[in-house]
């Protein structure tokens, strides 16, 4: 069907991202404004840079000047003086080089740093819809490499160009100075070697990208194959795996060697480079000091040399950096793209803070879709009163879990009205109305953590007693206190120390812990075993107990119980009623409730 | 270690190549160096008679009859030629090198991957997958780095220290000493800088991992943080991890930017050095200026980034060692269930099957099946029931002998399946699990994963069995969707379809089933055993499951009870029997405890 090579997995084309784009002055600016807190520490660094540009240089002419004058001249007290002069200049060059280091390390840090804070605070700020469409992996490399890739554009980038292309200036005076005829020539051959660099860096940056995928090419494929080992092996696929493997493996060394065969080609050239100037050097140079008509000494072509040296390097070093600039200038674009992504809606300045709830709900004419055309929820209407227990029943993509995310606030209603006490919640700020609600969400999630950090997660100002006040209510200390270390035990990883029974009881006692009048609840749909389910069923009738609740059911002890069922079918309510009642009704309930029981 | 040193014993002709070569590059990079040393001389005596005469080449002295221009031309043009020859040669030694890297890579990247398929079911329960994604991802690299980074390396960087140190020692003994003698001061503060900064590092990279850990939590737990309005917290928490690690980090930029300074002291120092002892010599004529001090200048700068490579080396030694041993643990490990020396042929593909008298246990004291015996027919199907842990899952394991049984023997038409070639074994066993594994690749490429060579009719037809066609075409590309981890996420209940869909595709006459619908809730459940039934039909079926009306539809039943049968029969009979299933029935009815109607409900189908 596809003409592609057979591979053992392949990678969606939405999951790349681009890896470079072109300077653009607005994002420049934009980075730059992260290093206004740190003005001091930036008017600092820039100076200094200024002075490292002149030092670097002048290192080299002390040489030349030694050798030009006492040496030749055969003044040993002169060799002296040389020497104390030439390590005078080294020491403060070094000393200018910590600070140099430090500086630009510590401000590339501190926007590092900063963004990642805005980064989070702003991902606290993005609703539930953010969260649905897009993957954690891009989330966290945002976070990671992407803010990786801008310090590295912040703190070398910048500055190491500017010290670079001083030093080059400078190098060029000295040698202006030196030998004008000589500096011809090397600017003459400095195009060309830019024109080199320039060409084989681009090369070399398409294939270390290349190189990348492809890495992440063999890596996803391993991962799978061993976490697929089972399926791999149950199907005969080991061979034919194997030998799928091993032509990824050579594809992948291929763009290895490729970056081989670039290097190998550049860095003889920029060699070559090098020493076709040492030949023309001599060459020149040599005619130039023999020819008494022309005033040139050895000295001079000896400081020529060593200056040329300075004057060279940074053509490599700014191409380096010119490619780094680009990489960082695509993170950059990722991160602020981030940044400036807005939250679904914005509480209206006239929201205020939840005076406080008894607990009615109310849903008039309200219709929802995630995705514009394709409605999830229809004109549903239907009235909770205070302390009534509703379930919410029907087939995946119904919209259970829709209405419950109306009532959390987690997505406003593309028309209608979700009324509380007689209030619509827009009047409410969102968080406010949070705080108020008790939300169990179907996975149990659990921090990584201590129970009671969990349990308190939902008030972490609420003391020892009051957790231990909540989990009391839910008949359910045996169960903590039956753990390796009690409250203090640490959930793991998503909880995974706890068994699944374990875990929803601490999610109810999170909840708990609020006193909240309104709750909203997905029950786990895995089984536990027995003794656990049975405390499950006690610790939910007395979370229930007196707080409007909406539950989307799995089991039938709490669909029996509710006060209200709604029957869900293509975002409508279908059926509404009591157990009984509706069992009566030969309809859509007692279908499905059919089906629970047979499967 | 002694593996290590056969593994660049396998490679030794390219060893020896890469070495030559490196050799040369030295030996070719001091000639230039000389040859420009002797031009600066040559200039310098024709200015200052008073100076020495250039050492000239081999003492061969240019004929008289050249002129200062010709001579000078001969030298530019030697340095030239060498110049070629140099780069010639490096872009060669560059990609043997390369060569040389990889080809150790892939052989080892195979060998490890190939290695890992073949192990057994067990293997992989005792070991956690990301280390062994490591072995293969990132130890390879360790290893073959003890080939070229350790021991090629090694002999590279002791030749030519010692070709420079000659060469130096040939021109001035004394000076070649005084500027070398930080050297060892240079050593030795590269290697304990190394050693305090590599934990710094960790512990960075340990904060890093605790600070994205705070991310990936507050992700995936947004809804509960949202419910529970904890956002101001949650950044309170995160701006703290950040913290933590810029001070971490603050504390090795201190001592970066100590370092590295110092370092280049050091190297100034050594200049210094030159210039101050280097230039008294030849101020008093007992050094010449270019192949003396001019090439003394190029050279210490030369033997400062070999000695640089010294301590990279030592701190490489430590880690191919350590990603060695790691890499050897799994192409040593042996390989539980292979396929026998000479193996048999199936008789016919039936598709009957035999348990006799079969015990399996994963650790020697806990048993977790004992003295299985049955007996199915061609075409039947059996569901298999018991409470956790009765072994379910386990005996399913057995026939396509994922592990081997501890005692007894399973039977395939009448063959020991041990006498089997593995590969004929499993193309006659289709299997779909728990939670199926499906790959980051198409559809299709996951529905014909057992059987690549499948058409696309056959494809869609087996995803049409599956009852998979309806969803697979409402994806955007249809069958040639990317899905899997790396692509469009699916349903539980459209990933069991397709992986039903991927076992209806082997066309094997057995097929097993591991209770397809443990992971999905129970509207799911109704759409996967719709598949179920397509599939049993014309195979010997397996199904695990608790499912009341999939128990029923069954031939037999076999009840599992701590590892041993129970039950065996058909299910009108075993209902009427008093035992697991009876308690099952009833169990899953009194429990609804409403009125009779509904029970009746229950019945029916």
């Amino acid at each position: 069907m596809s003409n592609v090579a057979p591979t053992i997995t392949q990678v969606a084309k939405d999951e790349r991202e681009i890896h470079q784009r072109p300077l653009d002055w607005q994002i420049i600016n934009r980075l730059l404004r992260y290093t206004r807190p740190y003005a001091a520490r930036r008017t600092w660094l820039l100076l200094i840079v200024v002075v490292r540009s002149l030092q670097l240089p002048a290192l080299a002419a002390a040489i030349a000047a030694a050798i030009k004058g006492p040496i030749q001249a055969g003044n040993q007290a002169g060799v002296a003086w040389a020497v104390v002069g030439f390590l005078a200049l080294a020491v403060s060059t070094q000393i200018v080089a910590h600070f140099r280091q430090r500086l630009a390390l510590e401000l590339g840090e501190s926007v590092v740093h900063d963004l990642r804070n805005e980064l989070f605070a702003h991902l606290q700020r993005l609703q539930m819809k953010f969260y649905v469409c897009t993957k954690l992996g891009r989330i966290i490399s945002r976070l990671t490499s992407d803010v990786e890739n801008v310090r590295v554009g912040v703190q070398e980038v910048m500055f190491i160009a500017m010290v670079q292309s001083g030093q080059m200036l400078m190098a060029a005076l000295f040698m202006l100075w030196y030998d004008w005829v000589l500096f011809l020539v090397v600017l003459g051959l400095a195009p060309v070697l830019a024109g080199i660099n320039y060409y084989f860096r681009r090369k070399l940056s398409k294939a270390h990208r290349a190189v990348q995928e492809s890495f992440s090419r063999v890596t996803a494929t391993l991962a799978e194959s061993i976490n697929g080992i089972r399926t791999t092996q149950a199907y005969g696929r080991q061979a034919r795996n194997a030998e799928l493997f091993r032509d990824l493996a050579e594809d992948h060394a291929g763009y290895h060697y490729e970056i081989a065969s670039i290097h190998g080609r550049l860095l003889p050239l920029l060699d070559m480079n090098s020493h076709f100037f040492i030949a023309i050097l001599l060459l020149l140079g040599g005619f130039r000091v023999l020819n008494p008509s022309i005033d040139a000494s050895l000295g001079d072509l000896i400081g020529f040399f060593l200056m040329a040296g300075l004057f060279f390097s940074p053509l490599t070093m700014l191409g380096l950096l010119y490619t780094q600039a680009l990489t960082s200038m695509a993170a950059a674009e990722r991160v602020f793209g981030l940044l400036d992504t807005p939250p679904d809606w914005e509480d209206p300045p006239t929201a205020i803070d939840v005076p406080g709830v008894c607990g009615r709900v109310e849903f008039r004419n309200v219709s929802f879709e995630y995705l514009p055309g394709t409605q999830v929820l229809q004109n549903i209407s239907f009235v909770a009163k205070p302390g009534q227990t509703v379930a919410l029943v029907g087939h995946t993509g119904s919209g259970k879990t829709t209405v419950t995310n109306l009532v959390a606030k987690f997505y406003l209603p593309t028309s209608g009205v979700v009324m509380v006490d007689d209030h619509d919640l827009l009047e409410w700020k969102t968080e406010s109305w949070q705080q108020h609600l008790g939300i169990m969400v179907q996975q149990s999630f659990l921090f990584s953590g201590t129970v009671m950090e969990n349990i308190r997660f939902s008030r972490p100002r609420a003391s020892d007693q009051e957790v231990h006040d909540a989990v009391e209510q839910l008949n359910c200390m045996d169960v903590f206190l039956r753990l390796p270390d009690g409250f203090q035990t640490q959930v793991g990883e998503r909880g995974g120390n706890l068994s699944l029974g374990q875990r929803q009881l601490v999610c109810f006692a999170r909840s708990l812990l609020t006193d909240p009048k309104v709750l909203v609840l997905d029950e786990a749909s895995s089984s536990v075993d027995t003794l656990t389910e049975m405390h499950i069923q006690q610790a939910l009738r007395q979370l229930l107990k007196g707080r409007t609740s909406f539950v989307v059911a799995h089991r039938l002890s709490t669909i029996r119980e509710a006060n209200q069922i709604l029957v869900l079918d293509g975002g409508q309510i279908v059926e509404r009623g009591t157990h009984t009642g509706l069992l009566a009704k030969q309809g859509a309930y007692r279908e499905l409730y059919r089906r629970f029981l047979t499967g | 270690m002694r593996r290590l040193l056969g593994l660049v014993w396998e490679y030794r002709s390219r060893c020896l190549l890469v070495l030559v070569q490196q050799l040369l590059l030295v030996g070719i990079g001091l000639a230039i160096l000389g040859f420009s040393g002797i031009g600066i001389d040559f200039i310098r005596f024709r200015l200052d008679p008073a100076a020495n005469e250039p050492t000239w080449l081999f003492g061969i002295h240019p004929p008289a009859s050249l002129s200062d221009m010709a001579i000078l031309a001969t030298i530019a043009t030697a340095v030239l030629g060498l110049a070629i020859l140099h780069a010639a040669l490096r872009l060669w030694a560059t990609l043997s090198a390369s060569r040389l890297a990889q080809t150790i890579i892939v052989d080892l990247r195979v060998r490890v991957f190939e290695k890992l398929q073949w192990l057994g079911f067990s293997y992989f329960d005792r070991h956690n997958s990301s280390s062994l994604i490591n072995r293969v991802a990132g130890d390879v690299y360790a290893v073959r780095t003890f080939v070229d980074g350790v021991m090629v390396e090694m002999i590279i960087v002791f030749l030519s220290l010692v070709i420079f140190t000659a060469y130096m020692a040939s021109i001035h003994v004394m000076l070649t000493f005084a500027c070398l003698a930080t050297t060892p001061l240079l050593w030795t503060l590269a290697i304990r800088f190394s050693r305090m900064i590599r934990p710094m590092y960790l512990e960075t990279r340990e904060r890093m991992d605790q600070m994205v850990r705070d991310v990936v939590e507050n992700v995936q737990g947004v809804a509960v943080v949202k419910g529970c309005a904890q956002q101001k917290s949650q950044i309170e928490k995160f701006r703290h991890s950040n913290n933590h690690v810029r001070e971490q980090q603050h504390e090795i930029f201190w001592r970066i930017s100590m370092f590295q300074p110092t370092m280049g002291m050091l190297t100034h120092l050594n200049r210094a050095v030159l210039l101050g002892f280097g230039g008294y010599l030849v101020a008093r004529g007992q050094l010449p200026l270019g192949v003396g001090l001019v090439a003394f200048a190029r050279l210490l700068q030369q033997f400062s980034e070999q000695v640089g490579q010294v301590t990279n080396i030592a701190n490489r030694i430590q880690t191919s060692l350590a990603g060695a041993e790691r890499v050897f643990q799994v192409l040593d490990a042996p390989v539980e269930i292979r396929s026998p020396a000479q193996s048999r042929h199936l008789n016919c593909s039936c598709g009957s099957v035999t348990f006799e008298g079969v015990s399996f246990a994963y650790n020697q004291d806990r048993p977790v099946l004992e003295g299985i015996d049955f007996s199915i027919e061609p075409g039947q199907s059996v569901s298999i029931v018991g409470p956790t842990g009765s072994g379910k899952s386990t005996l399913l394991n057995l026939i396509p002998r994922l592990y081997d049984p501890t005692g007894g023997r399973v039977l395939i038409d009448g063959t020991d399946i041990r006498e089997l070639h593995l590969d004929e074994l499993r193309r006659h066993v289709g299997m779909v699990f728990q939670e199926s594994f499906l790959f980051s690749n198409t559809v299709t490429a996951n529905i014909a994963f057992g059987n690549p060579q499948a058409t696309g009719q056959q494809t869609f037809e087996a995803a049409r069995l599956a009852a998979a066609t309806p969803f697979i075409t409402r994806l955007s590309d249809g069958f040639d969707t990317i899905i899997g981890e790396h692509g469009c996420d699916l349903s539980g209940g459209e990933r069991q379809r397709i992986a039903i869909a991927r076992a209806l595709l082997m066309n094997s006459p057995i097929l097993l089933l591991d209770d397809p619908t443990a992971a999905v809730d129970p509207e799911t459940e109704h759409e996967i055993l719709q598949a179920v039934d397509e599939a049993m039909r014309n195979r010997t079926t397996f199904l695990v499951t608790h499912r009341l009306s999939a128990i029923r539809r069954a031939d037999l039943v076999l009840v599992l009870s701590d590892g041993q049968v129970a039950q065996f029969g058909p299910p009108e009979d075993l209902l009427d029997q008093d035992g697991y299933l009876r308690s099952l029935l009833s169990a899953q009815v009194e429990d609804l405890d409403g009125p009779l109607d509904e029970k009746r409900l229950a019945f029916q189908n």
